[in-house]
């Protein structure tokens, strides 16, 4: 800690200001947001992904838009998953792989 | 196999067509298969050839009279971080609950509605669960492009599905239907 944060802490105080918060996770909202897919994708590294994850979770602005971005994905990803290709096709495969003279051993 | 037909069908749209894309995809990897780089994940593998033969073919397929395709903005830059469909939400459904009354067929449309580059990289992540880096190496571009392709793609999905969900009375303009 400096002398120039002591004395604005000082000041803070005269003026009837309460100290800063260090804010949720340590970082700040527009960096956080800024990193919520990369979050949600799981692109970031473990000591990056716990700060924004720490700051998604329990900062009340960012909260809900971490929810709706969430529940979002997850309707893309419930879209698709009954999909299958089909007992057919994988018969159709192994089909064509024999007459291309590949054996099935 | 199912996430190689499926990644066809969104790449063909139609079932037929996918079934025939991924018989081929798997021929051509039995074919090739000194060429895999063991190590590597086998489904990104298999995308890769499975996106080769869909645009060669589509490229063969193309008319006198050239397709327009819409270029994809790549750039990062015009990415507002904002999400509109978001901000028309939060105070009566923050969460986005109402995303999850949103029934398949229509996600499932609005995807294929997608421009393709965006189309590819939306179903690469959300449905096959593919990294960045893993995405940048099937689409052939740099991780930078794949992220912003998502980021759009995701935007255009939700704005149209919004849209949707409105018309449904699946939300309203006074809150989330009981």
């Amino acid at each position: 800690m400096t002398w120039t944060d002591d004395l604005r802490r000082i000041l803070q105080r005269l003026r009837g200001e309460r100290p800063e918060a260090q804010p949720p996770g340590g970082i700040e909202c527009h960096e956080a947001m800024a990193k919520i897919f990369d979050w949600l994708d799981n692109e970031l590294d473990p000591q990056e992904a716990e700060c924004v994850g720490e700051h998604l979770q329990t900062c009340a602005r960012c909260y809900p838009r971490l929810k709706f971005e969430q529940a979002f994905c997850e309707a893309l990803k419930r879209a698709s998953s009954n999909e299958t290709a089909g007992a057919d096709l994988q018969q159709q495969i192994l089909d064509a792989l024999v007459e291309e003279g590949y054996t099935t051993d | 196999m199912d996430a190689v037909y499926r990644f066809a069908l969104r790449l063909t749209g139609e079932p037929d067509a996918a079934s025939d894309l991924t018989q081929d995809t798997f021929l051509r990897a039995w074919e090739n298969w000194d060429r895999y780089t063991p190590g590597t994940k086998a489904k990104s593998w298999l995308f890769t050839i499975c996106r080769n033969l869909f645009l060669r073919r589509r490229e063969r397929a193309r008319r006198h009279d050239e397709i327009v395709t819409a270029v994809a903005d790549d750039d990062p830059r015009n990415v507002s971080r904002e999400s509109t469909v978001f901000l028309a939400v939060k105070d009566r459904d923050p969460e986005g609950a109402f995303w999850s009354d949103v029934v398949d067929a229509r996600i499932l449309e609005a995807i294929e509605a997608l421009p393709p580059e965006f189309r590819e990289a939306v179903v690469l992540s959300d449905l096959e669960d593919l990294s960045y880096a893993e995405i940048a190496k099937v689409m052939d571009v740099p991780v930078g492009t794949v992220k912003s392709r998502l980021f759009r793609g995701r935007r255009i999905l939700q704005e149209r599905l919004y849209q949707y969900a409105l018309s449904e009375g699946i939300i309203t303009d006074e809150g989330r239907e009981a």
